[in-house]
């Protein structure tokens, strides 16, 4: 599903810095991995480039069969919307929006009419258990429940991956337990790859296989 | 579409009192325009109530006296036009004269019609088609015709303001009505309304009975053709003046020899001078638009800061570049055109107001934007709101998907 092979990443600010050192990763379909590192580790910057957020200077990066590189904005937008399901730290919802308007959203940009959206949205509200939340605003809303609708967004449009970012770095300690247990049904029951990018132990612990970024790169 | 307005309205609602407060700007701007153009609009209006398209290429000529010696003649003399001068002068400048008519006024007399009078009545010996250069309005009975002139029939047309005088009953039996003026015995045949003239119509050649000097002419119509400039215009009336000069003898160069009202160039200037007042308002009306239009512009900016979290979700989920662009574009365009349209509103019900009041006096005449106006304010409103939009669009499109994932 991911293969990464020799990525290079460099910063050029004031002192250039060699942040990724030719990482070399391969992801198959239905993992359930965790990718764990110190800050500063070039996590981050590999969480970017999986994601589609950032260019690599050289190697070459697979997803889902298709060479991502050199995207214009366009094209990189077409396929966050199309292979990539983002679960963030903070929710990132946006908040003027109610939770079906919010899981609809990526589909909007899809150009799907609202009937077919809303639609989709609530099948996805439905398996994460918040169907009768649809019409909440986030901030009427737990931590966890927000974090249930952002993963409902994420699998809006059936992508190749759900990446996701510390998606428990916000929530106690019994949230977290929840988020993690949607994150495995989601990968036991429909077979969905999901990366998580964490620097909790516990988190990474409950995947399938943990990746460890070191200094720009991967450790055994 | 729907979608879009859909989502301009949330983000709307975000910060109403904000968006209100920027948006007077807007709608002031736009409530000055509407009411200066309407304004401008009763101006022309009046204006073109006043004077009609049709018979404006004309000259008005009345006899004046001489400010200058030349060739023999002393200065102070008394110019009379002569019957025997329409001929000539149709003859001479057969390029610009289509046709010549003369007119005679009388002194003042007396008009009875069984026990009512008016004293200190003045008559115009008049041709057909001077009635209608004047903008005597028939309102009943007919004007005067060919065969009036052809009999000298002794027949008038009163004005309204006459009639209702001599026939306080009811003013329509004036028509066919017998009165005696100047101890003649004349047939009413029609009643005209003009609020400027006062003058009793008679056939030109009735009135050349009653004059002294039967030759005489007091004043001549001359209508023009093949004048379209200014030029035009200075150039026939140039031309008759010659004419005139050469029969009379005196100098083509003394202006006060005769009178010449050239209603074309008037006209002419008058309608030039309007055109400037209506760009003006245009000009003061817009800058006035353009202080709002920055105030939305700066809005914008703002909101677009406040939304770079936002903004760079959106993007990390998958909209692109245009989407984004579309989105600020359109919220701007929304602004503007939504505070704009109660500018307009609001204009339109002053002008109205305006109008009500004024409608007594003679300055302004059914003050208003036309269709058309309306049409071009709209547009207006819609290339400033996109205008404002540009720039903060522009920052918007500058803000990274990475956004997304720094925390707030």
């Amino acid at each position: 599903m991911i293969k990464l092979t020799d990525i290079n990443k460099t910063y050029f600010s004031a002192v250039p810095v060699h942040v990724l050192k030719g990482i070399n990763l391969e992801i198959a379909r239905g993992e359930l991995v965790s990718i764990m590192g110190a800050s500063g580790s070039g996590k981050s910057t590999l969480l970017n480039i999986l994601g589609i957020l950032d260019n690599y200077d050289s190697g070459e990066y697979y997803l889902d069969g298709t060479l991502i590189k050199d995207l214009s904005e366009n094209r990189a937008a077409e396929y966050r919307n199309r292979m990539i399901g983002f679960v963030f730290q903070s929710f990132n919802l946006i908040n003027y929006k109610n939770a079906i308007e919010n899981v609809a959203l990526p589909l909007f940009y899809q150009g799907v009419s609202r009937k077919r959206r809303n639609l989709l949205a609530m099948e996805q509200l439905d398996r994460m258990g918040l169907a009768d939340r649809a019409h909440h605003l986030p901030g009427e809303l737990s931590g966890g429940q927000k974090q249930r609708i952002a993963i409902a967004r994420a699998m809006v449009t059936n992508p190749s991956i759900i990446l996701a970012d510390e998606p428990t770095g916000a929530l106690d300690s019994h949230t977290s337990a929840d988020v993690m247990q949607v994150f495995k049904q989601l990968n036991a029951d429909l077979g969905m790859t999901v990366v998580i990018v964490t620097h909790d132990p516990g988190v990474g612990a409950q995947t399938n296989r943990i990746i460890r970024i070191s200094d720009g790169l991967i450790v055994d | 579409m729907l979608d879009l307005f859909s989502e301009i309205n949330q983000a709307l609602k975000q910060n109403k009192v904000r968006t209100a407060l920027t948006g007077i700007s807007v709608t002031w701007g736009v409530f000055m325009l509407v009411v200066l153009l309407s304004v401008s609009q009763g101006l022309v209006n009046n204006f073109n109530s006043m004077f009609s398209d049709a018979n404006e290429a004309r000259l008005q000529i009345m006899a004046g006296s001489t400010s200058k010696a030349y060739r023999g003649n002393r200065a102070g003399r008394n110019i009379k036009i002569q019957d025997r001068d329409l001929a000539a002068i149709a003859k001479n400048n057969p390029h610009f004269v289509d046709k010549v008519m003369p007119t005679i006024q009388s002194g003042t007399g007396s008009i009875r019609a069984g026990v009512n009078s008016i004293n200190g009545v003045s008559h115009t010996g008049a041709y057909p088609q001077e009635l209608k250069n004047q903008k005597a309005t028939i309102i009943s009975g007919r004007s005067l015709n060919d065969r009036d002139i052809e009999t000298r029939a002794k027949v008038l047309v009163l004005p309204l303001q006459y009639a209702e005088i001599l026939f306080p009953s009811k003013r329509e039996s004036a028509v066919g009505s017998l009165v005696t003026y100047r101890d003649l015995s004349f047939t009413v045949v029609g009643v005209y309304d003009n609020r400027w003239s006062r003058d009793i119509f008679m056939p030109f050649s009735t009135a050349q009975l009653l004059a002294e000097d039967k030759n005489a002419v007091d004043a001549l119509e001359v209508n023009l053709r093949n004048v379209n400039t200014d030029v035009d215009g200075k150039d026939a009336e140039n031309a008759v003046r010659g004419t005139l000069a050469q029969i009379h003898g005196f100098d083509p160069d003394d202006s006060s020899a005769l009178h010449i009202y050239n209603r074309f160039t008037q006209n002419l200037q008058a309608r030039g001078a309007l055109g400037i007042i209506t760009m003006g308002v245009w000009v003061l009306g817009l800058l006035t638009l353009l202080t709002g239009i920055v105030g939305i512009s700066n809005i914008m900016f703002v909101s677009v800061r406040e939304r770079t979290h936002e903004i760079g979700i959106r993007r990390a989920i998958g909209a692109k570049p245009r989407n984004i662009l579309t989105q600020v574009l359109a919220e701007s365009v929304a602004i503007t055109v939504l505070f704009g349209y109660i500018g307009i509103v609001m204009g339109t019900a002053l002008t109205q107001i305006i109008g009500y009041s004024a409608s007594e006096a003679d300055i302004l005449k059914d003050p208003s934007i036309g269709l058309s106006t309306a049409v071009k304010v709209t547009v207006v409103l819609v290339v400033a709101g996109a205008l404002a939009g540009l720039l903060p669009a522009r920052r918007a499109l500058k803000i990274k998907p990475v956004e997304a994932l720094r925390d707030e």
